[in-house]
């Protein structure tokens, strides 16, 4: 009979209904499930004694090249963490997993962050998940740490959504004025990829070298899978402008740039934190000479521990670290847990989410080692020093900062 | 933890519904469509914003994306099933990019940042388990409205034109009416698997319903079987399961996503060759239930009309 | 903006330059539709692994480009050949549905990317470290080494294709089968080595312009099936199931439409240009724009060179929808 049901007899369909199909699918599914789980996480008792945490970050797809370097500077620093006693004895532990950039990925690996592994507390990254998951984190009270994500609606996605990094309006303000003032530019073309990253953060730089006193002779979005930019390369060169702003990914930047040298174009370019990229800088050859570029993390100039930090980089991986600002932030963030869960277990509260809101309302204030410090605003944002790169000679030199 | 798994099941559900609708296309009407994700895409859309702007009870503004979703297949399929049916393949996939590129780029729908602040159908406590129920029970209701169409005396004409077409049409029956009607029915059951959607998971980006979503539903329909019921059920469910599970297992997180689409592809290709009828498709089921029809002559037909 | 020669003669020229790879991948894909009469969307796929085959060479084993680019194509031929002998001549046999071909093609190449991404990283690359090549001025016009290298080798590639299919017995071979395989058959042309050929040449085809790609641009594992396959397709219906070469101008037609499109409307629309023209085509022109005359011409040569009589007109296609 169950041989007729799964269609492995020539008149499956005389024995069978199709409601005894579904039932015994779905029954032999949750068994399935059920039974692996059991096998398969074992761990799953002793893993009630460590202090864990969720985080969620590109580890495919296209943006994985940022997400691989992130997720190896959370382990470290969870290491360290860990290596130095832990919190109040008990170990930290971080569940990473990957969203692959996407939305409903987002949202079935916060499912699990929640309601499997049940931490109070997770990290992510990227616009569009940090917003498809935020009504979770609202709805079941648990607090979400939002890094690297930069659009300024961040602040307003709910009581539990709190974000470490600065959002654009800082460092696109700051590079609006600063290209005026300081490098006297008149005249921007202002580009940028057709997503949220990139249309609000273009918006802040626009509006800011407008009132800085310059002139924005072209604003235009680009499709995030183009490659070929020769129009509109050849549109901006017909305006004529002192400055490129480019608000993108990854190669869509370097082929940008690439492509502007090949036709003769050598304006000034800038970007923000997404250029920070070594890589690009080979592809691109001299044409990346001059590229400027912002960024919210410490220098090694201004923080001592950035140094050695490279310097770990280099013994293991033997070059420095893809969105080395983002990196920074992310090596903080487990340290900002682990204070947050420090508050908490110092208080001899139960560990949730609402209790991990209040320790972070409470204590406001976390000195970080490559960070520095940051402190919560109370539109749940934070604030930092804007930082100014150049491309010198082939490497990335800071040259200002506001 | 068993909230955990109501809400796989929930997503279970809509991927039921969203197959099943498919396989009416596909399966019983043997019209090679990919599009099938810009209904759901329209169904979800347009109950969102429906609900959001002009306030509109949920219930109803799903509906509404239902028949809105129905009403716009028309428009895509009538046009090119009159020219051919390979055709439909490349307007299908024409009108999904199109319409997806709108939709990233316009204001009303949240261009590229996607929809948010969607009304929700339910918010009280228990609003996981009645989500699954409504959802399990609008399947169960699909799933009956699927079967009486395809058992009655339409599903004779359907089998007839399956099985002949050149006879069915030279007998005076309307196939074009038909592939058109189908594919309206299916494409109207993707517009109310939009609509639970954006009202459970209340955000909505554009970059959910391209090319990937329809290799995924390709593999539902495939791999559970073609022109049967419970195909598309298990396929669906399988397909909502299975990458869960993985999760669970310790594999370095790096690879497991194209893993996994490696795996799916891999089945598709595989069944496709061993077993066309799909894990349940028994006999009468399975893609090569349209073989043998005049379309794979239509290339020559095409040469021998100049 | 204002209107130039300059700026329009860039526009033209990089254009043209650019829309050369995008010729090559239609003329592939025409020509497998009208030989081996599949919609081979399995194209996408190939162009997956050509690129990657050359990566592999020169990026990981530090190969000369020579070696790489042979690499490339033997590998490129060997997974098309592959596709031909254990995919489509099963199906063949079978006699599947289109529905069924275009499902295996799409898993295909489905299955090439996500292969990709798994081995390679679904991160952006080039073929080489760095793309930039010597641009020489003429006039106000910027022309690249790449521009003239990407211009040479397709110009070479296509009337080397027009003269194999017009003064080879086998190219002849070719037209013999796309007009009436079965005819072909009784006059004793091999069906399945004229199937292979044509899959062989439209790999030729698919590895030179993914390194002309290679060369130019980042690209992600994804980016033929979600970019180049779709313009080839286009390009293809336009031209009219049959016409090889007219698929290949319309390419670069549509290439250059879009590319001046620039000047009318903002970038983000450009793209949608594609897409509207895939209806406007099918509801206007379902048998492609250009003229009839040349495919009737060749199939003539064909089948005179072939010894055969002229071809039966087959019965005109009452059949509805189909």
């Amino acid at each position: 009979m169950i041989l007729n049901c799964l269609g492995f007899a020539q008149n499956s369909k005389a024995a069978c209904t199709p409601s005894i199909h579904r039932r015994l699918s779905r029954v032999w599914l949750a068994g399935a499930v059920a039974v692996g789980l059991q096998v398969l996480t074992g761990s799953f008792a002793s893993a009630q004694e460590t202090l864990k945490f969720g985080v969620a970050d590109p580890l495919t797809g296209p943006a994985a090249i940022f997400g691989l370097d992130q997720m190896q500077a959370v382990r470290w620093a969870v290491e360290d963490i860990n290596a130095k006693g832990g919190v109040n004895g008990r170990k930290l532990e971080a569940i990473i997993a990957d969203h692959q950039t996407k939305p409903e990925v987002g949202i079935a690996v916060v499912n699990k962050f929640i309601n499997v592994d049940k931490v109070p507390v997770f990290i992510t990254a990227f616009s569009n998940v940090v917003k498809a998951v935020a009504p979770i984190a609202n709805r079941e009270k648990v607090l979400m740490l939002s890094v690297g994500a930069n659009s300024p609606e961040i602040k307003n996605l709910g009581e539990y959504v709190y974000t470490m990094f600065p959002l654009a309006d800082i460092d696109m303000k700051a590079l609006g004025g600063y290209m005026v003032k300081v490098k006297g530019k008149k005249r921007a073309a202002v580009l940028f990829v057709n997503h949220e990253t990139g249309i609000e953060g273009a918006k802040v730089f626009a509006q800011s070298f407008k009132d800085a006193g310059g002139e924005v002779v072209i604003n235009e979005s680009y499709e995030e899978t183009r490659s070929d930019f020769t129009g509109l390369v050849l549109k901006v060169r017909s305006a004529n402008p002192d400055m490129v702003h480019i608000h993108s990914n990854v190669s869509d930047f370097t082929a940008i740039v690439a492509q502007m040298r090949q036709l003769g174009l050598t304006t000034q370019v800038t970007s923000f934190q997404t250029a920070f990229n070594p890589k690009m800088i080979q592809e691109i050859g001299a044409g990346a000479e001059g590229i400027i570029v912002t960024a919210m993390a410490p220098s090694v100039d201004d923080n001592p521990n950035v140094a050695g930090y490279l310097y770990r980089w280099q013994k293991a991986f033997k070059r420095e670290p893809i969105g080395l600002p983002y990196t920074q932030y992310f090596y903080d963030a487990p340290y900002v847990v682990a204070a947050l869960y420090k508050w908490v277990l110092d208080r001899k509260l139960p560990i949730t989410g609402e209790n991990m809101r209040k320790a972070l309302l409470d204590i406001k204030t976390f000195d970080l080692p490559l960070t520095t410090r940051i402190k919560f605003n109370d539109d749940h944002t934070v604030d930092s020093l804007t930082y100014f790169w150049e491309v010198k000679n082939g490497k990335f030199q800071v040259i200002g900062k506001q | 933890m068993m909230q955990y798994f109501y809400i796989i099941a929930i997503f279970a559900g809509i991927n039921v519904i969203l197959a099943s609708g498919f396989n009416l296309i596909l399966g019983y009407g043997g019209l090679v469509s990919v599009a099938h994700p810009i209904f759901y895409a329209i169904g979800a859309y347009v109950s969102a914003l429906v609900a959001q702007k002009l306030g509109v009870p949920i219930v109803f503004s799903i509906m509404l994306g239902a028949l809105v979703a129905a009403a716009t297949s028309v428009f895509v399929s009538l046009p090119s099933l009159r020219v051919s049916g390979d055709y439909l393949v490349i307007a299908s996939m024409g009108f999904q990019l199109g319409l997806l590129h709108i939709i990233n780029n316009i204001e009303l729908t949240g261009a590229a940042g996607g929809l948010t602040n969607i009304p929700s159908m339910i918010d009280e406590p228990y609003r996981n388990v009645i989500f699954l129920v409504v959802v399990w029970g609008l399947v169960l209701g699909s799933l009956w409205l699927i079967r009486l169409l395809v058992s009655g005396p339409y599903g004779l004409a359907i089998t007839a034109m399956r099985n002949d077409e050149d006879a069915f049409v030279a007998l005076g029956r309307n196939a074009i009416r038909i592939k058109v009607t189908l594919f309206a029915l299916g494409s109207g059951l993707a517009g109310l698997a939009g609509g639970i959607y954006a009202h459970f998971f209340l955000y909505l980006t554009p970059e959910q319903f391209g090319i990937f979503s329809s290799a995924a539903l390709l593999t539902m329909v495939v791999v559970g079987g073609a022109a049967t019921i419970a195909g598309p059920v298990l396929g669906a469910v399988l397909l909502t399961a299975l990458p869960e599970a993985i999760r669970f297992i310790d594999l370095p997180i790096a690879i497991m996503a194209p893993m996994q689409g490696v795996m799916f592809t891999l089945l598709i290709v595989l069944f496709l060759f061993l077993r066309p009828q799909g894990l349940l498709g028994g006999r009468e089921g399975g893609l090569d239930a349209w073989s043998g029809t005049a379309e794979t002559d239509s290339a020559s037909d095409e040469e021998g009309a100049r | 903006m204002d209107l130039s020669w300059g700026l329009v003669g860039q526009l033209a020229w990089t254009g043209l330059a650019t829309s050369t790879f995008y010729y090559l991948f239609a003329v592939a894909f025409a020509l497998v539709l009208k030989v081996n009469r599949v919609w081979n969307f399995g194209q996408a796929g190939v162009m997956v692994v050509a690129y990657f085959a050359m990566y592999t060479a020169l990026q990981l084993w530090s190969a000369p480009p020579l070696v790489a680019i042979v690499f490339g194509m033997t590998a490129t031929i060997a997974v098309s050949l592959a596709l031909e002998w254990f995919g489509f001549r099963v199906l063949r046999g079978r006699k599947s549905s289109v529905l069924t071909y275009f499902i295996f093609t799409i898993a295909i190449s489905q299955f090439a990317i996500y292969l990709g991404e798994l081995t390679f990283g679904a991160d952006p690359k080039t073929l080489y470290p760095s793309i930039m090549s010597p641009v020489i001025l003429v006039g106000p016009i910027a022309i690249s080494h790449w521009d003239l290298r990407a211009l040479a080798v397709t110009i070479s590639l296509a009337l080397a294709l027009a003269a194999f299919l017009r003064f080879t017995k086998d190219g002849q071979f070719l037209s013999a089968v796309a007009d009436n395989p079965e005819l072909a058959e009784i006059y004793g042309i091999g069906l399945g080595r004229t199937y292979a050929i044509s899959i062989v040449i439209a790999a030729i085809l698919v590895a030179a312009g993914m390194y002309l790609v290679g060369t130019r641009l980042p690209m992600y594992p994804a980016t033929p099936l979600n970019q180049f396959l779709v313009l080839a397709v286009v390009a293809t219906i336009l031209a009219g199931i049959g016409n090889v070469f007219a698929a290949g101008t319309a390419a670069i037609i549509l290439g250059l439409i879009q590319t001046f499109s620039i000047l009318v409307i903002s970038s983000t629309w450009q793209i949608l240009i594609v897409y509207a023209l895939i209806f406007v085509t099918i509801l206007l022109f379902p048998s492609g724009v250009v003229l009839k005359r040349s495919s009737r011409k060749i199939v003539r040569a064909g089948a005179s060179a072939s010894g055969a009589a002229a071809p039966i007109a087959s019965p005109p296609a009452a059949k509805e929808g189909n």
